[in-house]
């Protein structure tokens, strides 16, 4: 049962970030689209948010990791 | 022999790939790797090596201060004997130094930069460097060891598909490591602890010394328009002291809610990188036991390009942070 839940847990866990890359992706190609003068900046505040984002993800993997071993 | 087109050789090249994984998969297999998230392959609390009455000798420890040996050896070597014109190592120093202090110049201000490059510079180089040594032959393999057996991937699938041939065909016998005697530095919670640690209160330094305590504090103990309002009820104005009160109310939460930010930040900070370098290590691990050979090679430029983006991250965000506690804000009418 434990180690269904960390299935689950990492599983779940990844959708929201997953989109929400996406979406931040998307903004930036648009942004860099429109202006590819700025493509440094536009790619550094692409990044932070990125890592943002991804760290949800990060603690669903904890749980899940924690789950499955201790 | 027949000319062969591209097709030809595409296909020939394909099936000796094939052979030459499916020897390697057999004749030279890789124990299974445990994964474990305590420092010295403990349980929920580390086995050190040596306990040094409070301080857990672990392996983690021993290759933080190898990093550590390694960023003063570079930088005390490049600051022998300091020309005006740099070469060799005093070169590359300053070139990485400049990026660096350009790159804070430019988020937070000449002056606010120049008050901040140490600490960010320091996050950035001692986590990057931690990620890359990592990524060295010696990390994880050297240690205490005990000759055992352990199943492969490749032995599983033999046995499912041809369960007359003998069950040990494929299976790796040898010395397993029990504990080994390096480990990343950064898949130790207590290092991205420390470093989250450091950040906040440098940040909350940096935050009360350029603008007064006070100044700093009312921008998460924010009782002046509950008081105002207060003030307004007692003097006897009913109507505008209500709508006063409750916006007061208002602000008193929005500087609760503001202050569990900057504490979640310590907890967002730890894990983040500690996520990242733990599953990066089991990844590494895991690749090397599926995959014979050095197809992990892929795996390992993914790495390190994680270590450095995870260490930018870091000292970006502690960046960002200072230079938004520094900002003067002005206060409710």
């Amino acid at each position: 049962m434990r180690l269904l839940g960390a299935g689950i847990a990492m599983g779940l866990g990844a959708l929201g970030p997953g989109i929400g890359i996406g979406i931040l992706g998307y903004g930036a190609m648009q942004a860099l689209g429109r202006n590819p003068e700025a493509r440094g900046p536009i790619l550094t505040n692409m990044m932070i948010a990125i890592a943002f984002t991804e760290a949800i993800a990060i603690y669903a993997l904890i749980v899940a990791i924690i789950l499955a071993i201790l | 022999m027949p000319k062969l087109g591209l097709k030809g050789k595409v296909v020939i090249g394909a099936l000796v790939f094939l052979i030459l994984v499916f020897i390697g998969a057999l004749f030279f297999p890789v124990p299974q790797p445990e994964v474990h998230l305590s420092a010295n392959y403990g349980g929920p609390s580390p086995e050190p090596f040596y306990k040094l009455g409070p301080i857990y000798i672990t392996n983690t420890l021993i290759a933080a201060w190898l990093s550590i040996l390694l960023l003063i050896g570079f930088f005390y070597l490049a600051t022998r004997k300091m020309k005006l014109i740099p070469k060799g190592l005093q070169n590359i120093a300053e070139t990485i130094i400049e990026i660096m202090l350009n790159f804070v110049d430019e988020v937070a201000g000449k002056e606010n930069g120049r008050k901040f490059f140490p600490i960010v510079a320091t996050i950035f180089l001692y986590v990057f460097i931690n990620a890359l040594m990592g990524l060295l032959p010696f990390f994880s393999v050297i240690g205490r060891f005990h000759t055992g057996t352990s199943d492969t991937l490749m032995q599983t699938l033999i046995h499912t598909f041809i369960p007359s041939l003998s069950p040990s065909l494929g299976q790796y016998s040898g010395p397993i490591i029990d504990v080994p005697l390096f480990r990343p530095a950064n898949t130790d919670i207590n290092l991205p602890l420390m470093l989250a640690l450091v950040s906040f209160f440098s940040v909350e330094y940096w935050g009360v010394t350029s603008l007064s305590l006070r100044h700093y504090l009312s921008k998460f103990l924010r009782f002046q328009q509950l008081s105002q309002g207060l003030g307004q009820l007692v003097r006897g104005k009913i109507k505008p002291a209500l709508g006063a009160i409750l916006f007061g109310i208002l602000d008193v939460f929005v500087g609760a809610l503001e202050s569990l930010a900057e504490l979640v930040r310590i907890l967002s900070f730890t894990f983040r990188l500690f996520g990242n370098m733990t599953a990066g290590e089991i990844l590494l691990l895991m690749i090397a036991f599926l995959t014979p050979w050095m197809i992990g090679v892929i795996f390992y430029g993914l790495e390190a390009f994680l270590g450095f983006v995870q260490a930018f991250i870091f000292a970006v965000l502690t960046l960002v942070f200072a230079t938004m506690a520094v900002a003067p804000h002005e206060s409710e009418p």
